[in-house]
């Protein structure tokens, strides 16, 4: 079966996912840093008790640990981009669904986090989110104040407790002077967030944004996602225009660039993740344009590709820099050649 | 809150140049470094001027930490603890640090009301027609491609921007201080809201919360 990020998506020339994140909390217990063993204890076997099996396959944090399969959760984007979510695996469960396009996490800052994704641009991955919540809430107390919504322990959540989270490919805006100023404004506009994928580190230069909403409370579920459709056709439409303006304006540089570019990713036998990364931006800028029709360049594969690099699981001390470079080389030529 | 210019999330450091948070590296690269020493490097410098660093001491001094012994009585989660950390530690923490908890909102989100879903219903998606952008109707201002910054005729220069944005800060704080002394009956439902969010803006929260409950109550009245 395939995982949800190896589907195909909507607009996935821009959008590489959606997520909706919703978080609760149980009426009884302390928030998880007030939390002792004991609550810990007692609020994993309460939520077991409730999670649906016959949808979602998982358990405790430590089981998922022990067996090794950490690299499964990270690639499906579920543990955290740092796999934070397994740190202290004897305070957390988590729960997934068969393609890991849905997840429930037990104990990490919240007592519930219900997180939802899809490939491209997919606001109905709140249904997925919300069918998983409501479930929940029926089963279990769960905190909520008429005056202040779902109580939450990060004040920012207070409320819907709902974050829609789009991670969009914008290389285009990013190297036009200003563009990103302006999209931050129009963003802004919206009352949401845009921010790099990567502040630091191989990844800051990636043309990889997160865009997000800020607002839980004044808004309705409904409004949040009803601005979030708006402002994501804004973001592809900007980043589509930025593309043909550079592709046409400079149309020899961005050839030469692409085709180097893909020759890079087909053929080195080391490659890191910023090369990587700068290497599939100029694939994306000038994947329509290519007139030539040499080589094949899916969006399925910059897609793959990008994913798979910005959620490579980070072994420490299990394998050096160099062998670390080959395989993922290794793993890029298979995908370019489309036998993955 | 994040930084308007890398984007990074503000947490312990927030600097604000004319009203727009900056984190603290991008202001240095900004050109607001020497006004960011610490004490380190104040204290490092040989020739730090003494009255500087007593000045710095006397404003600590006025700092008000007149609550910070304030603590939950459920969990034992402290008011400082949950600044430094921006979580609480039990729901109780909502009645105990209410007052601060309602300005954190409204810092953040500008807003301290619910407006969604109760538990174990869904949510409709009805909005059709409705305004998408807060204060704006959905088909006006598409974002249009950012085009390369190129210096335009016309254009105000860097000063007169700031003065401008000076004169927009003094413009609020009148509307403001109209407001504060104004008969709330007297104000529309709508220009409520613009109040709310205005105080909010400019970081006062007393009358945002004098405001929101006008509006509550009109709500609650119908």
């Amino acid at each position: 079966m395939k995982m949800w990020y190896e589907k195909e998506g909507r607009d996935e020339d821009v959008v590489l996912s959606t997520k909706a994140c919703v978080v609760r909390n149980i009426k009884g217990y302390n928030f998880p840093s007030k939390m002792d063993d004991k609550d810990f204890k007692s609020l994993l076997s309460k939520v077991d008790s409730v999670i649906d099996r016959n949808e979602l396959s998982g358990g405790r944090a430590t089981d998922i640990v022990n067996s090794g399969d950490t690299e499964t959760l990270m690639k499906a984007q579920i543990s955290g981009r740092d796999g934070s979510l397994l740190y202290s695996p004897d305070k957390k469960s988590i729960y997934y669904n068969q393609d890991y396009s849905l997840s429930i996490a037990v104990g990490n800052h919240e007592h519930l986090t219900i997180k939802a994704q899809a490939p491209g641009h997919d606001i109905g991955v709140y249904r997925l989110a919300e069918k998983a919540a409501v479930d929940l809430e029926k089963k279990l107390d769960i905190a909520y104040s008429d005056k202040y919504g779902f109580l939450t322990s990060s004040v920012k959540l207070t409320g819907t407790g709902l974050k829609i989270l789009y991670t969009v490919a914008i290389p285009a805006i990013a190297k036009t002077e200003g563009g990103i100023a302006a999209l931050r404004q129009r963003v802004g506009q919206y009352e949401w967030a845009i921010y790099p994928f990567a502040d630091q580190g191989e990844l800051n230069e990636s043309g990889v944004y997160i865009i997000a909403s800020v607002s839980t409370l004044g808004v309705s579920e409904d409004e949040i996602l009803e601005r979030g459709e708006k402002l994501i056709e804004d973001v592809t439409k900007a980043e589509r225009a930025c593309r043909e303006q550079i592709a046409t304006k400079k149309k020899t540089q961005m050839k030469d660039l692409y085709g180097r570019a893909y020759g890079l990713l087909r053929f080195a036998t080391l490659m890191s993740r910023r090369e990587a990364l700068d290497a599939v931006s100029w694939l994306r800028l000038y994947r329509d344009y290519d007139d030539s029709a040499e080589f094949e360049c899916k969006w399925k594969m910059l897609n793959t590709i990008t994913q798979e690099v910005c959620w490579e699981q980070q072994r420490r001390g299990e394998l050096n820099a160099q062998t670390t470079q080959k395989k993922r080389a290794e793993r890029i030529r298979k995908i370019l050649k489309g036998v993955d | 809150m994040r930084c308007e210019r890398c984007g990074v999330e503000l947490t312990n450091k927030i600097i604000k140049i004319n009203d727009v948070p900056y984190c603290e590296n991008c202001a240095r690269i900004m050109g607001y470094g020497k006004f960011l020493r610490s004490p380190e490097e104040m204290l490092g410098s040989a020739f730090s001027p003494f009255d500087e660093i007593a000045s710095s001491i006397m404003q600590m001094s006025e700092l008000d930490f007149g609550n910070s012994a304030l603590s939950c009585p459920k969990c034992g989660m402290s008011l400082r603890e949950f600044e430094r950390k921006g979580r609480l530690g039990c729901i109780e923490c909502y009645n105990t640090f209410n007052d601060y908890i309602v300005k954190e909102m409204f810092k953040q989100q500008g807003e301290s009301t619910y407006g969604g879903r109760m538990p174990g219903q869904t949510a409709e998606l009805n909005g059709a027609g409705k305004d998408i952008l807060p204060g704006k109707t959905a088909d006006e201002g598409a974002l249009e491609a950012p085009a390369k910054e190129e210096p335009k005729d016309g254009e105000k220069p860097a000063e007169a921007k700031a003065e401008d944005s000076a004169d927009l800060k003094a413009q609020a704080l009148d509307k403001l201080s109209k407001l504060e002394k104004a008969d709330l009956g007297m104000l529309s439902d709508e220009d409520l809201q613009t109040a709310i969010k205005l105080a909010a803006e400019n970081e006062d929260y007393i009358l945002a919360s004098k405001l929101r409950d006008e509006l509550k109550g009109r709500k609650e009245g119908n």
